[in-house]
């Protein structure tokens, strides 16, 4: 062997290995993962939720955020390659990765169904936690801003930029609305063809003026620099903000909000503790804690129900219910991918 | 084969390893996934194969055992996974199909036969042939309507390729965008960098070091800081805008964060040193021996600039162009955060198909095309610009 072959054969070994070095490695233990979107609730569940569960099981666990893609998700589950053990979805991708068989059957033996309010148990998910989007803007910059979603639209008396959520979903319930549709009738126009130009049509009107936001954290962002002058955002960020300092104005006539869900991933290696967890991160102890810096709209019914948790945090979702819309979970599973198709083509022209 | 031999392959070997397991697979791994069909017949295998000697004539639903098949198929499917890919699948040809489809499983073990009459008394879809043929026509094992769709076709049920809806056309307009703006950032490339790179050439070797840093510099700072620096740059509120309300030129803050301006200008910044550096380095090369000749032949600046070193310069010009151009067809994070749903370009929709619809045979279309035009332009772009200058410099 010479020099030549002796050093060909050495850089070959070496490529080799650091080439290992890069490959996933499958077999390794992992903790029980946990993902959500992240921001403030995610912070206070990891101190009230997630870790006291750990302290009381003993299982590991770690938590990761997304933006609310599903592909990583059913990516995982056909590759086999479950990494996500609990995930926080949103209702209409609980019952489609439902029906996909993306998300496993929940286990109502470990987990007690009867704490949970009757409309948030699903064979795939549980109620996690309410959530809802308002309009809100700087009065630092504004005195006065939109106090409902017809003065939203009118660049006239409130001129400067909007800010909405990426995606059909929340935007054509609101250009509706603004265009005078009453709540209730919102999901029946939205049906026929018609209410669908419509809704498209009002967004035209604004649609120069309109900054697409996708992850909770920029309405934020937008508003505190100056980007926007009036956006959507999701109601808990913005009284963390508020309480954080920032002279906002939130507007609950605006509001529209749903229950995000927690589901177990199919195929995860770790099903039974991941059960385990989701009994015990809905259970009413611990979701007292975390509301007590978080203002939270657990879908436990002890929580959600009681007088004093909910006089302490006016901000809870469900103390606006009455002034909001509810996002309709059954028509945008039937409607979501068209819609979605048709708003994508929409904005990019 | 010969020690020798032997031996220059194992030299070659990691190069080669290398450019099969980067590049040639995963090519044809994504070439493959553009026109790959499995979902309807994984899921349906017995409904697809009933339904071959079925034909469609726009009105009449398949016999009975093309109905037992398809009970058959979703009694016997897995947990769901092939038959919501199924759906998810039906639904991108046919918008609907997917709930057609599930209210099929959800009340199949609560039918009797015959079931060409139940089915259809409990989803009425099912009477005629229409969703039938939808399953046919998607059941061969490779498809062309994903290509077809990224070029806003589609294919109807008798077969024939139409446009689609105005209002669910984009792939056009968007490859067009994508080249339009390839182009222009290509061009402003040029202009800003064969000025920059001749004045480098001209400077002493210590002054041209300096210079060159500040190509460099840029050259090695992460895209991502690089882009998000412009996004504070422009913002509203941001440093540019105080600058123009502060010295008057503006009443009221230019609007440049999330417009195709903002694009414009740093796409270029991030793509100048890819241009300067190869048409530097063959200015540098260049000897200045011609230009003299031609002073000395009375020929005036402007002149010697046109006859003589632009065509030498060219094929660094050439080298720099292709470049930036088949970087910025392929740019995702730049326009992603600085410009609007309106200014993005095709790799937002490859990365929206991946990762927001799951839709990889949609990403994989839309990659492949993007692949071929890129690589059309360069060779027609490589016919058109003559290769001056290469003659002279033998």
């Amino acid at each position: 062997m010479n020099f030549g072959t002796r050093f060909t054969a050495a850089a070959l070994v070496a490529a080799g290995l650091s080439a290992t070095a890069f490959l996933p490695t499958v077999a390794d233990a992992r903790d029980l993962t946990i993902v959500g979107f992240g921001g403030g609730y995610q912070d206070s569940a990891r101190v009230h939720l997630f870790e006291p569960f750990e302290a009381s099981s003993g299982i590991a666990v770690s938590d990761d955020v997304y933006n609310g893609e599903m592909a990583k998700v059913y990516g995982m589950v056909e590759a086999g390659d479950v990494t996500y053990d609990i995930i926080m979805v949103e209702a209409p991708e609980l019952v489609r990765g439902c029906e996909d068989g993306v998300f496993a059957k929940l286990d109502y033996d470990v987990i007690d169904k009867t704490k949970i309010i009757e409309t948030a148990v699903h064979e795939c998910g549980v109620g996690g936690a309410g959530w809802g989007v308002v309009v809100f803007y700087d009065k630092a910059r504004h005195a006065e801003g939109p106090t409902n979603l017809q003065e939203f639209w009118d660049t006239e008396k409130f001129p400067g930029k909007r800010s909405l959520r990426t995606g059909p979903k929340i935007t054509l319930e609101v250009a509706l609305m603004a265009d005078g549709v009453a709540s209730a009738d919102v999901y029946d126009v939205l049906s026929t063809p018609e209410g669908v130009d419509r809704a498209f049509a009002k967004l035209d009107e604004i649609k120069d003026d309109i900054v697409w936001w996708k992850s909770g954290a920029q309405p934020l962002q937008f508003v505190g620099s100056g980007e926007v002058d009036y956006a959507f955002g999701y109601t808990g960020r913005i009284i963390r903000a508020m309480g954080e300092g920032a002279d906002y104005d939130m507007n609950w006539n605006t509001l529209l909000y749903s229950v995000d869900y927690w589901a177990v991933v199919e195929g995860s290696p770790m099903t039974e503790q991941a059960m385990q967890m989701v009994e015990y991160i809905t259970d009413a102890g611990p979701l007292r804690n975390q509301t007590n810096v978080w203002p939270s709209s657990p879908a436990n019914k002890e929580i959600n129900m009681d007088p004093e948790i909910q006089a302490k945090n006016p901000g809870m979702v469900l103390n606006h219910s009455d002034k909001g819309l509810f996002l309709n979970t059954e028509f945008w599973i039937a409607n979501g991918d068209d819609l979605e198709a048709r708003f994508t083509s929409w904005a990019a022209q | 084969m010969n020690g020798k031999s032997k031996m220059s392959w194992l030299l070659v070997a990691p190069l080669l390893i290398l450019v099969c397991v980067g590049f040639i697979i995963p090519i044809g791994y994504t070439l493959i996934k553009a026109i790959k069909n499995p979902e309807i017949t994984a899921a349906l295998p017995r409904t697809t194969s009933a339904l071959e000697n079925w034909e469609w004539d726009g009105k009449s639903p398949p016999p009975e055992a093309v109905y037992e098949a398809l009970i058959a198929d979703i009694e016997q499917g897995d947990r769901g996974r092939n038959y919501g890919s199924m759906t998810r699948r039906l639904n991108f040809e046919q918008s609907g199909s997917r709930s057609i489809m599930m209210k099929a499983r959800r009340i199949a073990d609560k039918i009797e036969a015959p079931y060409a009459v139940s089915l259809p008394e409990a989803v009425p879809e099912f009477g005629d042939g229409d969703i039938w043929q939808l399953i046919k026509q998607n059941s061969n094992p490779y498809t062309a309507r994903y290509l077809l769709r990224a070029m806003d076709l589609t294919v109807t049920l008798d077969g024939s390729i139409e446009r689609v809806a105005s209002d669910q056309a984009i792939f056009v307009d968007l490859f067009k965008r994508t080249f339009v703006i390839s182009i222009w950032v290509t061009v402003l490339c040029v202009f800003l960098g064969y000025p920059t790179a001749f004045w480098m050439s001209t400077l002493s070797d210590r002054a041209a070091g300096y210079v060159m840093l500040l190509v460099l510099i840029p050259f090695w700072t992460s895209i991502l800081v690089r882009t998000t620096a412009w996004f504070i740059l422009l913002q509203r509120e941001g440093p540019i805008n105080a600058a123009l309300l502060g010295t008057g030129l503006v009443d009221e803050p230019l609007r440049m964060i999330f417009t195709r301006f903002a694009v414009y200008i740093a796409m270029v910044h991030v793509l100048l040193p890819f241009f300067i550096l190869p048409i530097y380095s063959v200015m540098k090369r260049l000897g200045m021996e011609y230009v003299k000749a031609a002073a000395s032949l009375g020929a005036p600046p402007w002149r010697q600039f046109v006859t003589v070193y632009l065509p030498l310069s060219m094929p660094g010009v050439a080298a720099g162009a292709v470049i930036v151009f088949m970087l910025s067809v392929g740019f995702y994070i730049t326009p992603a955060l600085v410009g609007g749903l309106q200014d993005q370009m095709v790799s937002y929709y490859i990365a929206f198909y991946a990762n927001q619809t799951i839709n990889l045979g949609m990403a994989s279309s839309l990659a492949v095309l993007l692949l071929l035009f890129t690589a059309a332009t360069i060779a027609i772009a490589k016919k058109l610009l003559p290769e001056t200058g290469s003659g002279i410099r033998a």
